[in-house]
């Protein structure tokens, strides 16, 4: 088959491994925040919700304001507020934690657009101007490397801050008391709080950093990648990040390999004017690839042994 | 208190109009007139959306059923959404195939069919949740998004496609449709319109049976006991000599036709062929707040449904007479979900509005579903 | 915000000027009534950056011409278009508008229901559940031949190709389309076709980003085709399209916006090719309120300043614009005709 071959010779070019390290970037953010909320104990299926919102606001505020980092900062805290909203109904309420999500889901797909319809009236959303945009960066010197320096220093801002953001959250969970504190309050809340940890602040606080790496998502997507905002821009991207998060068996770097692959399957995708494959049955693919590793397949796929449990204290 | 529910919803959405310099009433009385044909002073005909809201409340109620069901059993069928899509190809693909046959032969057949491909499709989460522990909820959401993509291939330049370029399916055979309740006739004259637009099918006594038979079953049967001890706990109904496997793999199985019924009477009473809208329909997750609103009764579920039917069918109407956008309807249904799964009007009654203080019982309301996930973390039941 | 608004609508006005030529006597006579127009877009709703945004802006303009009364119902789901088609068809609107082609069953459904209200739809025509246009007396089919607008940013990127006016001059150019459905192929053809015929030597690349909303999957696309020497981008995309323009512009190469003018989306914005549905709905609201209202179809194209394109962010050289013109006139004679299928 040609059509194979010429996949293979595209994964070896510098630019398509430059496109999917990119892609991979806009689901990499919020499968980190899955992995910091899920390892507290703490389901995540609203990065979806928490990543439009992101991508809306920042768009709201640069077109406001012209300032990009304005404007991401606006949008991780509209993240932020999202997940506060998921925090509070499945943490304080002890709310099931997936209808909560799926309620910060409809929120905020039914939320942008009404917006959009009290703000701009019928108008359509305005565009931010080119220099407006958060910035791509060449570092110099490094982007020379041959192939390397292309795919890694040839990228948005938002790509190094995600991958900066990636092995602090490595470190930070394997490496550190707090991710120490974390992953007990994930596994074991009631030794946790025996051993005087206070549960209910280390939940609080995985789950709307989680809401801040997906509003930063948005923002990339949003004011980095694109423009403006369109409705549904998202498209279902939160969703694909929950595969990844399991995909990687609840680990920062094992979601980035899931992220990466995704990431390749898209990018490789991109080349259908030159290349034809079937975009349906690729598109199903990063799911079918999920549920096998479900299956199975690849080892078992355990989450935090009390993801998904409210914690009442005293309760056993 | 799921009535307390609703109106904390609407109480929530009425600070949201008003926020955002919009008139609640204007809006809410838009919703009531295209939900529920009352109050209307815009020339609307209540007859007209009444019928539209039963339209909608049809596949409401039967995938309702299809995420309550599992909800006893404690497994969260986020899935009901594909399991509809498997049931609507299904049901076109068999139409389509046998479209000669007659209503006696091939109506059964098409919703059978369509009761089959559900099955299948829940039936892949029930039994990767039965042997390796695979959470039903991230197994449904992929399986989602295989149905969606698979909808799109069969119908944009796929097998199923009607010519080139027309992005939908053939129709169905006439003997794969299911009839309307008034004559579908541009002529007779009902409350004013041609009866052909009152589209409320017979899909509805199917409907309405399918949440009587989840009662049936949930309530007097065996099974239905097995269902609800594994719900309650794993422990204990493997201790009582249940098979928690076999359970699990069989609730998902009849969620999955309660689901794959919805879609093939969509097909067969109301669209005739497959289209593009099925790739973003939503009916599968509103059944979701349905299941939740209906406390996971038979009544419930249908009362539910009909809420969620009017909510859809008063956006538009909202729109159209008070400028207000639909995408308001969507807020107000994740309010409720909220104020369902939270129980704030519970936690508000009692003064506690914090959790610390608050008794340490999951609030009644919720299904038992709320504490599903410490054994969907443990390893597979039943080892052997 | 107000002053591209306005901006906007001047477009619109001058592209009446010379399109509705034909209207007669829109401002004689005061009409006593109050027209109700309904409008009802599909589910890419009223942001789509698309069809549905300009059909909207075509029933903005009327609002101010005409003694008109205009309701939108945004469609949320594909359930939705027999309701909302009903209702206004129910409450006697003057004009019923559905948007695009897979609101066609729905409309060909309750225009049989209400053979005395009329009705419009955008891209289609009423028809059966096989497809067959019904013909309906009170159905006017407003469709557009895209591939004249296609043409005519075809031969322009054909033209700087031959040239060698584009940036890499590798005579190849690009075009991203949503989804291979119709109404973008026809653009796609004609792009196609009229860059071969400017410059023999040309690779056209044609990808779908499977998408029409999110920027990022065009992006994509258009990356891939900026890698293979392209640099000429056009997108067909509706609102995931803009990632096209944006990416041409970031890889400073050329960019060719659609359906409305999408100077501002980007600097790299040469021209858009133009679908005027702003002046189709207007048209048809036009016909209306003069009670010239007349069943079948209405095919907009460059002969009727339907479709056509403009010049963006870009300083066309004399040449280029004489090409164009000769162009522009050959296809409004008959004398070229833009295919609808992409050609090979």
């Amino acid at each position: 088959m040609s059509a194979l071959g010429d996949i293979l010779h595209l994964l070896l070019t510098a630019n398509l491994w430059q496109a999917a390290l990119a892609a991979a970037v806009l689901l990499l953010l919020p499968a980190l925040g899955g992995v910091i909320s899920e390892r507290s104990g703490v389901v995540n299926i609203a990065m979806e919700g928490m990543m439009l919102t992101g991508a809306f606001f920042s768009v709201v505020a640069d077109l406001a304001w012209h300032n990009p980092w304005l404007a991401t900062l606006v949008a991780i805290i509209a993240g932020g507020l999202m997940a506060t909203i998921h925090a509070v109904v499945s943490i304080q309420f002890r709310a099931d934690q997936i209808v909560s999500g799926i309620a910060i889901n409809i929120f905020a797909a039914g939320l942008t657009v009404f917006l959009i319809n009290r703000i701009y009236g019928l108008q359509d959303v305005g565009h931010v101007g080119p220099t407006e945009g958060l910035p791509y960066i060449d570092v110099h010197g490094l982007d020379q490397i041959p192939f390397f320096g292309q795919v890694l220093f040839n990228q948005n801002v938002v790509v190094y801050i995600a991958l900066i953001v990636l092995v602090a959250t490595h470190i930070i969970l394997f490496r550190t008391r707090l991710g120490l504190r974390i992953r007990a309050v994930g596994e074991h809340p009631q030794a946790a709080d025996t051993a005087g940890l206070n549960v209910f602040a280390v939940r609080y606080s995985a789950v709307i950093t989680s809401g801040l790496l997906s509003g930063l998502s948005g923002a990339f997507l949003a004011i980095g990648i694109s423009n403006t905002f369109v409705p549904n821009m998202t498209d279902g991207r939160g969703y694909i990040a929950l595969a990844a998060m399991i995909f990687g068996k609840w680990t920062p770097f094992g979601a980035f390999i899931a992220c990466l692959i995704f990431g390749v399957g898209q990018a490789v995708y991109d080349n259908n004017s030159i290349i034809h494959v079937s975009p349906y049955l690729l598109s199903m693919l990063p799911y079918i690839l999920t549920l096998v590793v479900l299956a199975g397949v690849v080892g078992r796929s355990t989450p935090p042994a009390a993801d998904g449990l409210p914690y009442v204290p005293g309760s056993e | 208190m799921p009535l307390g529910s609703v109106l904390f919803a609407f109480v929530v959405g009425a600070l949201i109009l008003v926020v955002t310099g919009a008139n609640p009433l204007d809006a809410y009385s838009g919703l009531l007139c295209g939900g529920l044909g009352l109050g209307c002073t815009q020339g609307e005909n209540p007859a007209l959306e009444l019928s539209n809201t039963i339209v909608f409340t049809i596949p409401l109620i039967t995938t309702g059923v299809a995420v309550a069901l599992p909800f006893r059993a404690g497994l969260f069928n986020i899935g009901a959404e594909g399991q509809m899509l498997a049931g609507a190809v299904a049901c076109t693909a068999i139409g389509i195939k046998f479209a000669d046959l007659p209503t006696i032969v091939l109506l059964p057949m098409v919703l059978l069919g369509g009761m089959a491909a559900g099955a299948l499709w829940a039936g892949i989460a029930g039994v990767l949740k039965a042997t390796v522990g695979a959470h039903e909820v991230v197994t449904t959401i992929m399986l989602n998004y295989v149905a969606q993509w698979l909808i799109r291939f069969l119908i944009v330049g796929g097998p199923l496609e009607l010519t080139s370029g027309t992005s939908k399916s053939h129709p169905i055979g006439a003997g794969a449709r299911l009839a309307t309740l008034l004559p579908s006739d541009n002529t007779l004259t009902v409350f004013g319109l041609p009866a052909s637009v009152y589209r409320v099918h017979v899909g509805l006594f199917i409907a309405l049976a399918a949440a009587a038979v989840f009662a049936f079953l949930l309530w007097r049967t065996s099974f239905g006991y097995e269902i609800r001890a594994v719900g309650q706990s794993q422990k204990a109904a493997r201790y009582a000599g249940v098979s928690v496997r076999r359970t699990i793999i069989l609730t998902m199985l009849i969620a999955g036709a309660f689901s794959g019924l919805a879609g093939a009477i969509q097909i067969s009473g109301i669209d005739h062929n497959l289209t593009d809208k099925y790739f973003s329909d939503t009916t599968g997750f509103d059944a979701i707040a349905v299941a939740l609103l209906g406390l996971g009764s038979a009544t419930g579920i249908v009362l539910a449904a009909l809420l969620f039917g009017a909510l859809h069918s008063g956006g538009a109407i909202m729109q159209s007479d008070a400028g207000i956008s639909s995408n308001l309807v969507l807020v107000l249904q994740a309010l409720i979900l909220f104020s369902i799964a939270a129980n704030f009007i519970g936690a508000i009654r009692r003064g506690l509005p914090f959790g610390r203080g608050v008794t340490p019982t999951l609030p009644t309301e919720l299904p038992p579903a709320a504490g599903l996930m410490s054994e969907a973390a443990a390893p597979p039941p039943e080892k052997t | 915000m107000g002053h591209k608004r306005l901006r906007f609508l001047g477009v619109v006005a001058a592209a009446m000027v010379f399109s509705l030529a034909c209207g007669g006597t829109s401002g004689g006579g005061t009409p006593a009534k109050t027209y109700k127009i309904g409008l009802v877009t599909d589910i890419g709703g009223l942001n789509d950056k698309s069809f549905n945004h300009l059909a909207d802006v075509g029933l903005e303009k009327a609002k101010t011409d005409f003694k008109v009364q205009g309701d939108v119902k945004e469609s949320k789901s594909g359930d939705d278009y027999i309701p909302n088609l009903t209702d206004f068809a129910q409450k006697k609107y003057d004009l019923v508008i559905g948007v695009g082609f897979l609101m066609q069953e729905a409309v060909g459904t309750v225009s049989g229901q209400f053979p005395n209200i009329h009705f419009a739809i955008i891209d289609g025509a009423g028809t059966d559940s096989k497809g067959n246009d019904l013909k309906h007396p009170n159905v006017v089919s407003l469709y557009f031949k895209e591939q004249d607008a296609g043409a005519m940013v075809g031969a322009m990127a054909g033209w700087l190709e031959k040239n060698g006016k584009a940036k890499k001059n590798q005579h190849t150019i690009g075009a991203v389309g949503g989804i291979s459905i119709p109404p973008v192929n026809h653009y796609i053809a004609g792009y196609k076709w009229a860059a071969k015929m400017e410059d023999p030597m040309i690779h056209v690349l044609v990808g779908y980003s499977n998408n029409f909303t999110d920027p990022a999957k065009c992006s994509g696309v258009a990356q891939s085709q900026i890698n293979q020497g392209a640099d000429v981008l056009f997108q067909v995309a509706g609102g995931c399209g803009l990632g096209v323009l944006q990416s041409a512009g970031k890889a400073g190469v050329y960019s060719v916006g659609v359906d409305a003018d999408q100077k501002d989306a980007d600097p790299s914005v040469i021209a858009s090719a133009l679908k005027k549905v702003d002046v189709a709905t207007y048209t048809a609201i036009q016909n209306v309120v003069n009670n010239q209202f007349q069943g079948g179809a209405l095919t907009f194209s460059i002969a009727n300043e339907g479709a056509g394109y403009s010049v963006d962010n870009f300083d066309l050289p004399a040449d280029l614009k004489t090409e164009l013109d000769k162009i522009q006139s050959q296809i409004k004679s008959g004398a070229l005709t833009p295919p609808a299928d992409i050609p090979a």
